[in-house]
């Protein structure tokens, strides 16, 4: 006799059973902090777009405090921030970026519908953090061009540097082709023209200069 | 009995159908978003165009130069040894092939550093590892090994080791080694000696 055969049931059990355990299971997954809401081909797309940058002259408001929808996070750790920084950034350093609680900031402002910039010492060190928080489902994250180093030294014109093309990232700024080309256009050439070496003898002036 | 058999046959239907509800897009593995945060803070990935102008002219076999710039821009002007992968089609099964190789360093090269830095993003997020970005970028190579600034009076040692490197540098990027020939050759001066007194010599 075939142990189904016992209690019909019995197979039917299992399954229920089974299938509880894995939605369980699926239900109490412990959700990652972070997961890319942005899928790559997105992303690499996104690398062309001017959404997430941020501009100098469009923190006039927030410096003068009239802008609230703006939050501005400097990512320097915190003896540089001591030593300077822009007028009502808080410090949130690359370091602690990762963490529970900043994530959480994050979210809070992302529902507020706050933009969230952030900035470095130079703009690069602002926009892999950028990237990731956009990547992630963080739309509302920009980086600020130019980073601190263009803030200071444009601080006391702010609205000057909307025409400033120094501004312009990813730009040759020189001729390269022309710049890294032999210094002087015959330079390759003239390695043909060897230039002889002369070898001037003097003339001997005294009659009897002596000698075998 | 019958019955049994019935239900794991409905089971198995379920579970097959449910198949093709998964997204059947080709994934690409991934690392995990925090683990890239956590690398990309650190400032291990940039090196400095010193150090890959001393790569090139050693022959360094590990270097792997990326010009993510357009392929316009490549065909103009671009750093010897260097292959040219667009941004646009950094994910592309082909450019893929080039990242990853065990033993090599891939160092991106673009205007300046943030599409380089974008690049290294995109490919550490998939996992790649071995990934670098030149600093500054181009037209920090313009400024500094084509076109080197010599340091102010008064400037620490290493800033005069480090001119006199990029002037080396410069006469090998430049392919103004005639002027090397020209400048630094010892010039072949025949001097006899003087004969002081009429009557010296004699064997």
């Amino acid at each position: 006799m075939h142990i189904h055969e016992l209690n019909p049931w019995r197979t039917l059990i299992v399954l229920t059973v089974f299938v509880a355990i894995m939605i369980v299971g699926f239900v109490t997954m412990r959700e990652p902090l972070l997961t890319y809401e942005m899928d790559m081909k997105t992303s690499v797309a996104e690398t062309k777009s001017d959404d997430s940058c941020f501009y100098l002259w469009q923190l006039v408001g927030f410096i003068e405090k009239e802008n609230a929808d703006v939050v501005l996070f400097d990512i320097r750790d915190n003896f540089v921030f001591g030593q300077g920084h822009i007028p009502g950034a808080e410090n949130l350093s690359a370091q602690n970026l990762a963490r529970e609680e900043s994530i959480a900031r994050l979210e809070e402002l992302k529902n507020k519908n706050t933009t969230v910039v952030l900035y470095g010492d130079d703009q690069l060190q602002a926009n892999g953090p950028v990237m990731l928080f956009r990547q992630v489902g963080f739309d509302n994250v920009k980086a600020l061009v130019g980073g601190y180093q263009y803030y200071k030294q444009h601080k006391d014109d702010l609205l000057a540097t909307q025409n400033d093309s120094t501004l312009m990232q990813e730009i040759a700024r020189y001729n390269y082709a022309e710049m890294a080309a032999p210094t002087n256009g015959a330079a390759i050439n003239k390695v043909s023209q060897k230039k002889t070496v002369e070898v001037t003898r003097r003339k001997k002036t005294a009659a009897v200069a002596g000698g075998c | 009995m019958d019955r049994n058999y019935i239900y794991l046959t409905i089971l198995m239907l379920v579970l097959a159908i449910g198949t093709l509800l998964v997204n059947n897009e080709p994934k690409l593995k991934q690392i995990e978003p925090q683990q890239l945060l956590l690398e990309m803070v650190q400032p291990t990935r940039y090196v400095t165009t010193d150090q890959i102008a001393k790569m090139i002219i050693h022959g360094d076999p590990s270097l792997e130069l990326v010009d993510v710039r357009s392929a316009d821009e490549f065909e103009q002007f671009a750093l010897p040894r260097s292959v040219n992968i667009p941004l646009d089609s950094l994910i592309n099964s082909s450019s893929l092939g080039y990242f990853g190789i065990p033993g090599t360093k891939v160092v991106f090269v673009s205007n300046d550093d943030i599409a380089a830095d974008q690049a290294w993003v995109l490919t550490k997020r998939l996992g790649f590892k071995g990934t670098y970005v030149m600093r500054g970028g181009l037209n920090c190579w313009m400024e500094t090994i084509i076109n080197p600034q010599e340091p102010s009076e008064g400037s620490p040692n290493t800033a005069y080791e480090t001119y006199a490197f990029r002037k080396g540098a410069q006469q090998y990027f430049t392919g103004a080694k005639a002027e090397v020939a020209e400048g630094s050759k010892v010039k072949v001066e025949v001097q006899r000696r003087k004969k002081t007194s009429a009557v010296a010599g004699g064997c």
